[in-house]
């Protein structure tokens, strides 16, 4: 449904995107992460069509966004990171406004501004001014003109930012309640709502796509575990670092500097164990404790941008 | 392209836009109405309608500040440049309910004219061509500070910028008589929007005059569309 070719952007001298390639499927809700000037808003705004790439393409369901503009932008609705509302005009003019420039047929709008109301909360403050209402209401304002013309690709560039726990929690809702019908890309900076949300993440590093991945498979291709033995770190740390299942060995403190806490990041293959236990029993030393690191997003996230810095 | 039109109309009513473009208009009109017609007991329409167009000069900012720049200072521009509605739609919708609102002030303006009819003598075919060359002026400097415009990241700085383009032009028809060398006294002559202006107030409708305004109307909206365009490419 979306396929980023090749996509760079620069900005002078500053290289916002670097060869970007990925494609969305049908349906998929894909996270954006990234930090700061990661270049999530900038792939949003060429997927969109607001920013033109210095190299690569984007088209959506076939149809690239700087050939057949008209095209691509029917099958999107976008929410910027800005709000992009009129403050002077109500809600209900403010969607209809939207559904016109989503060339919604004239007789239908009235009814299509009131499902899309329905659907995001809004039927209630549909006759209020938009400068009036709370940030939570104007970014569910945002979100609903994102959803006229019922657009098969829906682009939400970091919806929750500003909203307090209970309007981030009533947007994640509304977010996942989009997600059956349209195809999502949505970027946050906070890891936990993509997990809540996503079925995919693309994590952005100095532009360049430094992970991308379905997130069941997150925890799947690689395990971390946490061991204990009753051996001091000098003797020990060299040998698990020659496990060939070992990708990492990360010491962790302990009081006792009789025995090594160290948390080993293997590959998925299960020899780990098998490879550990051998080492340990050649060494003679008691293995006190063994237990998998579960991996938060946020875990998996600073790694990868920390890896990529190094 | 109509739902761009008539969102902007709404707009320049449901903000103080087109109340104080009208309100100073038609009050400061008013004034010189007062000095040039009443108290010197004169019938002459088109010295009150020559004395109107320079009002443009300082107004026309004040409808153009929030068409590009204004857009972009609220974040509302992502907007329309998401949907499927081509540039030049967007920029066409904007500069017709700019010039929607500056012809609702000219029409306003027609109560001079009834006044002169009643209590003087009017020439309507003269007063009609002095109309006619109001509005082309009046949309002339429409398009120059929507072109402009779309250089502002503010909408101050459309207003600012918007005057100080428009005097230059001004300053262009006063540097022409000023100018010894010919050559450049007919280029400015040429691109100054007064020297076309001068025969409508004189009563002469002139197609090539109507021309270059309505040429220099598809430079400006063509410029404006570019403009926005190139900006999609560099804009950091």
């Amino acid at each position: 449904m979306i396929s980023f070719d090749h996509v760079s952007k620069r900005y002078g001298t500053l290289n916002a995107l670097q060869d970007v390639s990925f494609s969305v499927p049908k349906g998929q809700v894909l996270g954006l992460l990234g930090q700061n000037g990661a270049g999530k808003t900038t792939a949003m705004n060429i997927l969109t069509g607001c920013l033109a790439p210095t190299a690569g393409g984007v088209s959506i369901g076939g149809n690239d966004v700087i050939l057949h503009p008209r095209e691509a932008k029917r099958m999107i609705g976008y929410l910027p990171e800005v709000t992009p509302v009129y403050e002077e005009m109500t809600v209900r003019a403010y969607l209809r406004f939207a559904c016109e420039l989503k060339e919604v047929e004239r007789k239908a709008i009235p009814a299509h501004v009131e499902t899309v109301a329905e659907k995001t909360g809004l039927f209630d403050v549909l006759d209020r001014k938009i400068g009036n209402l709370s940030k939570g209401y104007r970014q569910r304002t945002g979100v609903a003109q994102a959803l006229c013309g019922t657009p098969e690709v829906i682009v939400l560039d970091e919806p929750t930012a500003g909203l307090d726990p209970r309007q981030n929690s009533e947007m994640r809702q509304l977010i996942l309640s989009l997600a059956g019908e349209h195809t999502i890309l949505f970027s946050s900076h906070i890891l936990s709502e993509v997990q809540a949300v996503c079925d995919r993440v693309i994590i952005l590093h100095h532009g360049k796509v430094i992970c991308d991945r379905l997130l069941h498979d997150l925890h799947s291709t690689e395990h971390r575990l946490r061991v204990v033995v009753d051996c001091p770190e000098e003797k020990l740390l060299p040998a698990l670092r020659q496990l060939q299942s070992a990708r990492r060995v990360e010491p962790e403190k302990n009081d006792d500097p009789a025995l090594t806490q160290a948390v080993l990041t293997v590959d998925g293959s299960g020899l780990a164990e098998r490879e550990l236990f051998t080492l340990l029993s050649a060494l003679q030393t008691p293995l006190l404790r063994l237990a998998p690191v579960e991996d938060s997003l946020e875990d998996i996230f600073l790694r990868a941008t920390m890896d990529e810095t190094a | 392209m109509l739902a761009i039109y008539r969102r902007e109309i709404q707009s320049y009513f449901y903000t103080s836009a087109a109340y104080v473009f009208l309100g100073v208009f038609l009050t400061l009109g008013s004034i010189f109405f007062g000095v040039s017609n009443l108290a010197a007991r004169s019938g002459n329409l088109l010295a009150l309608l020559s004395e109107l167009s320079y009002l443009w000069m300082l107004l026309s900012p004040i409808l153009t500040m929030r068409l590009i720049a204004g857009e972009r200072q609220r974040s509302t521009d992502q907007m329309l440049l998401a949907s499927p509605c081509p540039l030049s739609g967007i920029v066409l919708g904007k500069y017709l309910a700019a010039c929607t609102v500056l012809v609702m002030a000219v029409i306003c303006s027609g109560m001079y004219a009834c006044v002169i009819a009643v209590y003087g003598r009017l020439y309507a075919g003269e007063a009609a061509v002095g109309y006619l060359g109001l509005v082309l002026q009046g949309c002339a400097f429409i398009a120059l500070d929507l072109f402009v415009s779309c250089f502002a990241k503010s909408q101050m700085t459309a207003v600012v910028l918007g005057i100080g383009v428009n005097l230059l032009v001004w300053m262009a028809d006063v540097l022409a008589s000023a100018v010894t060398i010919e050559w450049i006294s007919r280029a400015l002559n040429f691109v100054s929007l007064y020297q076309r202006f001068a025969p409508f107030v004189r009563g002469q409708l002139s197609l090539s005059n109507v021309m270059y305004y309505l040429f220099f109307i598809a430079v400006m909206m063509f410029m404006s569309v570019r403009a926005l365009d190139a900006r999609r490419w560099s804009e950091a």
